[in-house]
C-alpha cells in the first residue's frame, strides 16, 4: 500500500506519563492489552518461520503449533528444488527494480515541471495525478488485458510494470512535489545567474536534494510491487514469467497434498528482502508513517 | 521571467510521466466506461446495448446486491480493526513508556508480507481437520463446541475472509493515529486533569477532538483500501462457498476473466469506482454536517 509518508523524521515521542499512583492501574491494563496485540500481530509470523524450520513429518503428524523437536533446513532445499523459486525471485527483482526506477524518475520529473518550473495549468495537472490515488485498480484490468492482447504484451515484464508505475505515480508525484515546495527559490535564482538552465538545475540541484524522499518512495513502492498479486495474476500466465506472489500461489493451488513446510520456507525466503529493508530503515520508516497524517 | 522557466522544459519534464499515467490509468478508465455500454465476450463482435448492463446490474442481478452487501460487511470488519482497535492501542501506547519503539516495529511487520503468504497462513490457522490454531485454542480454553471449519461455514466465512485484511494493516493505522496523539498539547491534558478529569475523560474531551483531522484522514484511507479489498478473499475462498463471501471486486474479476463477459464486468468495475467515491463523499458529508473541520 502507499502511504502519505513525510520525509524528515517527525517529532520524537514525548513522554505522556503523568504523575501519581492512580496511573499505575492504567499502566498495567495498557501493558496487558498491548502485549496481547503484539502476540496477535507477531505470533503468526513467528509460526511461519518455525514451520519452515520444522521437519516435514512432524508437521504432517499433527501438533503443528507445538515447538519443533528439531530444526532443519531441508524445507528450504525442497522449496528451491520443487517450486522454481529462483526464477520467481529473478522475475520479481527485474519488475521491482524497473518499476521503482520509473516511479522515482517520472515522479521527480512531473514534480519538477509542476512545482519548480511552473506553468499556467500546473495545479490542474497535479489534481489529475492526485485523483489516481483513490482509483481502484479493478477499473483498469479489462481494458489493459485487451490492450495487451492486441499488442502481444501479455506474459511480459512490461504488462506488470506499466500499471504498477501508473498507480504509484500519483503518490510519488505528490511526495516529490510537496518536498520541492520547501526548496528555496533563491537557490534556483542563484544557479540561473551562474548560467544553469532547467536541465542542469534538475540534475545538479533538485535531484540530489531529493534523496530522503527517494528512500521513502522506493521503500513504500517496493512493498507494493514485490507483493503485487492482481496485475501479475491477470496479465501473466506463463510459468517462466511468474513473480514471487504467483509462484507462492502455485504451491497452494495444487490439489491433493501440499508440501506445507516447503511452502512456508518459500514464504520466508521471499519476505526476507523486505524484512531487511524494514530493519535497516526502521527509524525513518516508523517516524515517516507516524508523522504522515499530521503533516499531510 | 527566469531563463530556466521555459515552455520547452515543461514539455520535456512533463510529457513522459503524463504519458505513462495516461496510458496506464486514464485511458483504461475511459475504455472501461465505453466497454460498459456493450455486450461482449471478447471474441465475437461487441453489441452496443446502451445502459443495458447498468439496468441489469441494478434491477435483475441479485448477485450484484449480495456482493455489494458483502463488500460493506468486509468494510465494517476491517474498520473495526483499523480505526477502532487501532485507536484504542494507539492511546494505550502513549502510557507505555519504555519498549515503545520495539512495539511500533513489531506491529507493522504483517504489512510487508504478501497477500498470498497471508492467505496460506490463514488457511492453516482456520483449518478444521487437522485443527488449526484457532480451533486448537478454542478446545484448549474449553470452548471446543465452537470449533468449526471457519472458511466453509456460511455464518463465519465473511468474518474469516475480512479479519486478515484488518489484521495486516492494523499496525500502519495504529502508528498514524499514535503520531496524531503525540501532537496533542501536553498542557491541555494537564489542565484537564487538574480540573479532575479521569483518563477516559481526557481521551474523550481533549485527545479525541484534537485527533479528529488525523482520524478522518485515516478513515478515508482505510475505507477506500477496504472497498478495493480483493486478494485475501479471492485466494482464501474465491468468493465461496457458493457466493457467500463474494465481494464486488471478486465478482467483477470472475465476470471478466472466468466468464469473459467483458461488457458487464466493465459496468461492475465502474460500480466499484462509484462505490469508493460515494464512501469518501459520505465521510466528508458526515464530517461537515457535524461541524468538524477537516
Amino acid at each position: 500500500m502507499t502511504l502519505a509518508m513525510s520525509h524528515a523524521p517527525g517529532k520524537t515521542s514525548g513522554s505522556m506519563t503523568g504523575t501519581g499512583a492512580r496511573l499505575n492501574l492504567h499502566r498495567y491494563a495498557a501493558w496487558a492489552i498491548i502485549a496481547l496485540i503484539v502476540v496477535v500481530q507477531v505470533y503468526p509470523l513467528l509460526w511461519i518461520l518455525l514451520t519452515a524450520l520444522r521437519p516435514a513429518q512432524e508437521f504432517a503428524a499433527g501438533d503443528a503449533f507445538a515447538l519443533p523437536s528439531s530444526l532443519t533446513l531441508d524445507n528450504f532445499v525442497r522449496a528451491f528444488a520443487q517450486g522454481n523459486l529462483g526464477r520467481f525471485l529473478f522475475n520479481s527483482i527485474i519488475v521491482t527494480v524497473a518499476a521503482d526506477a520509473l516511479i522515482v524518475l517520472l515522479g521527480m520529473m512531473a514534480a519538477y515541471a509542476i512545482q519548480v518550473i511552473g506553468f499556467k495549468w500546473s495545479r490542474v495537472v497535479l489534481g489529475l495525478f492526485l485523483i489516481g490515488i483513490i482509483v481502484p485498480a479493478h477499473v483498469t484490468l479489462v481494458p489493459l488485458f485487451l490492450n495487451y492482447r492486441n499488442l502481444g504484451l501479455l506474459n511480459s515484464y512490461w504488462s506488470i510494470i506499466v500499471p504498477l508505475v501508473g498507480f504509484s505515480l500519483p503518490m510519488s508525484v505528490y511526495l516529490f512535489q510537496s518536498f520541492y515546495s520547501y526548496i528555496s527559490r533563491e537557490l534556483y535564482d542563484a544557479a540561473t545567474i551562474d548560467g544553469a538552465g532547467p536541465y542542469r538545475i534538475f540534475l545538479l540541484i533538485t535531484a540530489p536534494m531529493s534523496v530522503n524522499t527517494v528512500v521513502t518512495v522506493v521503500f513504500v513502492n517496493t512493498i507494493f510491487i514485490w507483493n503485487d498479486f492482481i496485475f501479475a495474476n491477470t496479465f501473466v500466465l506463463d510459468k517462466n514469467m511468474k513473480t514471487v506472489p504467483l509462484g507462492l500461489q502455485s504451491y497452494m493451488g495444487a490439489m491433493g497434498s501440499i508440501d506445507w513446510t516447503a511452502t512456508f520456507a518459500a514464504v520466508c525466503v521471499t519476505v526476507t528482502p523486505l524484512l531487511l529493508a524494514l530493519l535497516v530503515l526502521n527509524r525513518a520508516i516508523i517516524y515517516g508513517i507516524q508523522g504522515g497524517a499530521t503533516k499531510g | 521571467m527566469l531563463t530556466y522557466r521555459n515552455r520547452l522544459a515543461v514539455a520535456v519534464f512533463l510529457a513522459p510521466p503524463l504519458l505513462a499515467y495516461l496510458v496506464a490509468v486514464v485511458l483504461p478508465i475511459g475504455q472501461s466506461l465505453y466497454l460498459s455500454l456493450f455486450k461482449w465476450d471478447g471474441l465475437s463482435d461487441p453489441r452496443f446495448i446502451g445502459l443495458g448492463n447498468y439496468s441489469k446490474m441494478l434491477t435483475a442481478d441479485p448477485a450484484f446486491w449480495a456482493s455489494l452487501l458483502h463488500s460493506l460487511v468486509y468494510l465494517v470488519i476491517t474498520l473495526i480493526f483499523q480505526l477502532g482497535l487501532a485507536l484504542l492501542v494507539a492511546n494505550l501506547l502513549t502510557y507505555a513508556g519504555k519498549g515503545r519503539e520495539v512495539i511500533k516495529t513489531l506491529v507493522v511487520l504483517p504489512a510487508i508480507v504478501s497477500t498470498v503468504a497471508i492467505a496460506l497462513l490463514f488457511r492453516r490457522l482456520y483449518a478444521f481437520d487437522p485443527p488449526g490454531l484457532i480451533n486448537d485454542l478454542l478446545s484448549w480454553v474449553g470452548l471446543g463446541a465452537l470449533a468449526r471449519p471457519w472458511l466453509s461455514d456460511l455464518s463465519t466465512v465473511m468474518s474469516a475472509v475480512s479479519i486478515p485484511e484488518g489484521w495486516r494493516f492494523f499496525g500502519i493505522y495504529m502508528l498514524i493515529l499514535y503520531g496524531g496523539l503525540l501532537a496533542v498539547p501536553r498542557d491541555l491534558e494537564e489542565a484537564a486533569k487538574l480540573d479532575g478529569a479521569n483518563e477516559w475523560q481526557v481521551f474523550l474531551f481533549v485527545r479525541f477532538p484534537y485527533l479528529r483531522p488525523v482520524w478522518i484522514t485515516t478513515a478515508i484511507m482505510a475505507t477506500t483500501y477496504a472497498l478495493r479489498g480483493f486478494d485475501v478473499p479471492y485466494l482464501l475462498t474465491n468468493g465461496g462457498p457458493g457466493q457467500a463471501s463474494e465481494l464486488l471486486t471478486t465478482y467483477m474479476y470472475k465476470t471478466a476473466f472466468a466468464n469473459t463477459n467483458f461488457g458487464y464486468a466493465s459496468a461492475l468495475s465502474v460500480a466499484i469506482v462509484v462505490e469508493c467515491l460515494i464512501a469518501v463523499g459520505a465521510i466528508l458529508l458526515l464530517v461537515r454536517r457535524r461541524g468538524f473541520s477537516v
